[in-house]
């Protein structure tokens, strides 16, 4: 960086009025009795944006700010730390090159669509059985290697489609049947400490799944072909700048943005399936169920719908979503039994990130999250340890969160925690 | 009186020639391994097959002392906490007399001390980095290259590839990787040749940001210093991203040596180059070729890894040393490797530096210290699509070279 001292002498300003921000706009709060929840985010968007006056705003106007004045500030502020980048390291490949700021942002939003998909499935689990599943990173694992067993053991060579269908079929029954037999007692009172009984029931579940996988399958690591192979093309045919180009395993976009046939298969595999999502979560009577039965449990049962079921289907559901995000990066990742640890931590931070049982948010999570690794491992000046900080982004990111907005993007302040009890 | 004194050193001399009076049957021989991840299970899975094969070997020929040898497998995960747990637990429950094996350098620097500080002596199989032997101590030997030997083979034929200006090397932050690619950079400075470092972590799954990063560095060539699936997966990530072994000299992880998983992990891995210890299989001693026949057979594979061979003959030098020591303390373990010629499917070992003769009479520095000083090092590369390694073309250095390297970038 050539003028580090700019960048954290502004840095410091930000930090300095967004904390002293945050204090006063929630001690204005307080005194007028309002609620405080957005007031400590708001107040330190609006001192780290615009300092002092954005304070002197903020306060003066109370409570007219609005959901969109706090996205707005945010922006801001964003925009202001990249702008102080650009000035203090003029020479950063993310500040010359606009090709590779749109590879790595097109890169961050595609694996960030495919964590958010993930992380919806323990959203979902979470928001109506108040079960944080510790199972998820598994059930991950044994997506990708029902695929890989489907298609290249029992039946080589088959449509990849039948392998991803039969591995969402296997996860569906296996989260049902465990729900059924492992859960259901934390619905009827049989249990003291639920919340702890779910957390180690799924921790169960996980280390049966992986060392049962480990001990048919073996420990060496395994992958599929891809399924969508590029025909080679090229548009225009004859031109200085060409707008799309192929190759058998990935599109680059004007010479600038490469996408692997892997990664783009899956994601608009995910994002189809996300659509699928929500029309039978708002256009189905099981669906509406769903989000009855997350919203209000005893209400729900009044009207008619079984609780009991509905946790079956949405910890068949969660664990099926993990697993059809698995049966589609295997074909990307090599794998292994322990290839869900990683991916389950992120869903974690995601969840807590876009707010605990918040569909949206687990969904605009996980694209946050890979926009930010994008961003570090792009722009951190230092080669040998942008990389290396990949683990730390989506950490350094839900610890603002936590602090600024303690339920997480989307989050209710009190979502779930009936820990599937009426 | 007389007569009783007589029967008794008879029969005291009948044990002891046989040795049987001094040791438990079996003896035990501890052998560590990674099985789980972050640890290279592909490696760790070879390592474990070879030594159980010099445990069916060595009691075939009638084992050790009049005993059986039992060699007791270990899971150190590749993680340096794992490995002084397992190493405590190899020696403390299980009473081995003496451990070999050990693949990642950070199971080999943290387990170390434990084994030294308890009088158990190690034959570390695969550890490479240089401290493990450098810090001299009394019950550490190695039979794997020095990360500073590793590391000029493969700097010395970059310089060897034409047309390369500027390399990108992918490293591992752990104990191999960091020294690994220092050594590397500095190697290539001294050719002209600019590198820039990437690190990650163990194990790293996603590569598209540091592929796209090193695209735009627009480098001539890569080295990718990092193990196990990881590996695996920077390369067919780079080969989509049009940086792979197709577009350019690339150097692959170790762990190509495993050619049925690399194959099927990196189908788009033809041409790349990978650092291999141990001379090619034409040149294998009788036992080189048996073991290698043995383990084929039994792993269903087409090659047999360097590896496997370096744990199979770590285990193999223990048992040798335990015979001539007589016994299965600490002490005259030690003794017997200072001086022992074994003949071992890597070629003949031996450990010409120790407590008779420290490596600085000879001006080596302190990581000749118990260290085989001969194990071949060759870069290999394949040069056709699905090969197995052992028929891969060993491109480098020129005394072991069968065929010269193709450069797709030119």
């Amino acid at each position: 960086m050539e003028f580090p001292v700019l960048f954290w002498g502004v840095l410091g300003w930000m930090i300095f009025w967004g904390v002293s921000g945050s204090i006063l706009i929630r001690r204005r709060y307080l005194a007028r009795d309002l609620d405080t929840s957005n007031a400590t985010f708001i107040g330190t968007m609006a001192g780290a944006a615009l300092g002092p006056v954005g304070i002197a705003a903020v306060w003066a106007g109370t409570p007219r700010a609005s959901g969109y004045l706090s996205t707005a500030l945010a922006l801001l502020a964003v925009l202001i730390i990249a702008v102080t980048f650009s000035f203090a390291d003029p020479d950063n490949i993310c500040v010359t090159s606009g090709g590779f700021v749109a590879s790595q942002v097109v890169n961050g939003l595609i694996i960030g669509i495919i964590y958010g998909f993930m992380a919806l499935g323990l959203s979902l689990i979470f928001s109506i059985l108040g079960v944080v599943s510790f199972a998820h990173g598994e059930f991950y694992m044994i997506g990708g290697m029902l695929v890989y067993w489907i298609t290249e053991v029992l039946m080589p060579g088959v449509n990849p489609l039948i392998g991803v269908l039969g591995a969402c079929a296997v996860a569906f029954v296996i989260g049902a049947v465990f729900e059924r037999l492992m859960l259901t007692p934390m619905y009827h009172g049989k249990i003291d400490r639920p919340v702890e009984y779910g957390i180690l029931v799924t921790f169960g579940l996980a280390f049966t799944l992986q060392y049962f996988v480990q001990a048919v399958a073996g420990a060496s690591p395994v992958k599929v072909q891809r399924y969508v192979e590029f025909p080679r093309f090229r548009f225009p045919a004859e031109a200085d700048l060409v707008w799309i180009k192929t190759s058998r395993g990935s599109m680059t976009l004007f010479e600038q943005v490469t996408i692997s046939s892997p990664r783009l298969s899956a994601a608009v595999t995910c994002i189809l399936v996300l659509l699928a999502l929500l029309y039978f979560m708002h256009r189905t009577w099981t669906g509406k169920a769903l989000r009855a039965v997350s919203q209000d449990r005893e209400a729900a049962a009044i009207a008619g719908i079984s609780p009991d079921r509905m946790n079956m289907l949405a910890f068949a559901l969660g664990g099926m979503i993990a697993a059809l995000a698995g049966a589609l990066l295997v074909q990307a990742f090599s794998w292994l039994p322990q290839v869900g640890a990683i991916p389950a931590m992120r869903s974690f931070v995601i969840v807590v990130l876009g707010g605990l049982g918040s569909l949206p948010g687990a969904f605009v999570g996980g694209i946050m999250v890979g926009l930010v690794e994008a961003a570090g491992t792009g722009c951190i000046p230092d080669a040998q340890k942008a990389a290396s900080y990949i683990p730390a982004y989506g950490m350094i990111v839900l610890t603002l969160t936590l602090l600024l907005r303690p339920t997480g993007m989307f989050g209710r302040r009190f979502a779930s925690g009936s820990h599937g009890q009426l | 009186m007389t007569t009783f004194r007589l029967l008794a050193a008879t029969a005291a001399g009948a044990l002891l020639a046989t040795g049987a009076y001094a040791v438990d049957c079996p003896i035990k021989i501890g052998g560590i391994a990674p099985l789980s991840a972050p640890g290279t299970v592909v490696g760790g899975e070879a390592m474990r097959e070879a030594m159980l094969i010099a445990e069916e070997d060595i009691n075939a020929a009638g084992g050790v002392l009049g005993c059986d040898i039992k060699v007791v497998i270990g899971d150190s995960e590749g993680l340096p906490e794992k490995a002084t747990a397992i190493m405590e637990k190899l020696i403390a429950q299980d009473g081995v007399a003496a451990v070999g094996g050990g693949y990642h350098s950070s199971v080999g620097v943290a387990s170390k001390d434990v084994a030294d500080a308890r009088g158990v002596p190690v034959v570390f199989a695969e550890t490479w980095n240089d401290t493990i032997t450098g810090d001299k101590q009394k019950y550490i030997f190695r039979i794997a290259p020095l990360s500073s030997w590793a590391s000029a083979t493969i700097w010395q034929f970059a310089l060897t590839v034409p047309d390369v200006k500027k390399v990108a090397i992918l490293t591992e932050n752990t104990d191999y990787g960091i020294p690994a690619s220092q050594e590397t950079a500095r190697g290539l400075e001294t050719g002209g040749v600019e590198s820039v470092t990437f690190s990650v972590d163990i194990g790293t799954q996603d590569y598209a940001g540091i592929v796209q990063r090193i695209k735009a560095e627009n480098p001539d060539m890569i080295i990718t210093l990092v193990t196990g699936e990881a590996a695996y997966n920077f390369t067919q990530q780079a080969a989509d991203a049009g940086i792979g072994p197709l577009d350019m000299p690339f150097v692959t992880g170790q762990d190509a040596l495993e050619s049925g998983a690399y194959w099927q992990n990196v189908p788009d891995g033809q041409y790349a180059f990978v650092q291999r210890i141990g001379v090619p299989e034409t040149q294998f001693s009788d036992k080189g070729r048996a073991f290698a026949a043995k383990y084929k057979e039994r792993m269903g594979k087409s090659d047999v890894e360097s590896y496997a061979m370096e744990a199979y003959d770590s285990i193999a030098v223990i048992a040798q040393a335990i015979g001539e020591a007589g016994s299965t303390d600490g002490d005259a373990i030690v003794a017997a490797l200072e001086g022992i010629v074994h003949e071992g499917t890597l070629g003949r070992i031996y450990f010409p530096y120790g407590t008779q003769k420290d490596p600085s009479e000879d001006g080596k520095g302190d990581e000749w210290w118990h260290q085989w000083p001969d194990p071949a090092l060759t870069m290999i590369q394949y040069q056709d699509e699905g090969q197995d390694s052992t028929s891969a073309a060993i491109v480098y250095p020129d005394a072991y070279k069968t065929t010269e390297p193709v450069f797709v970038h030119q």
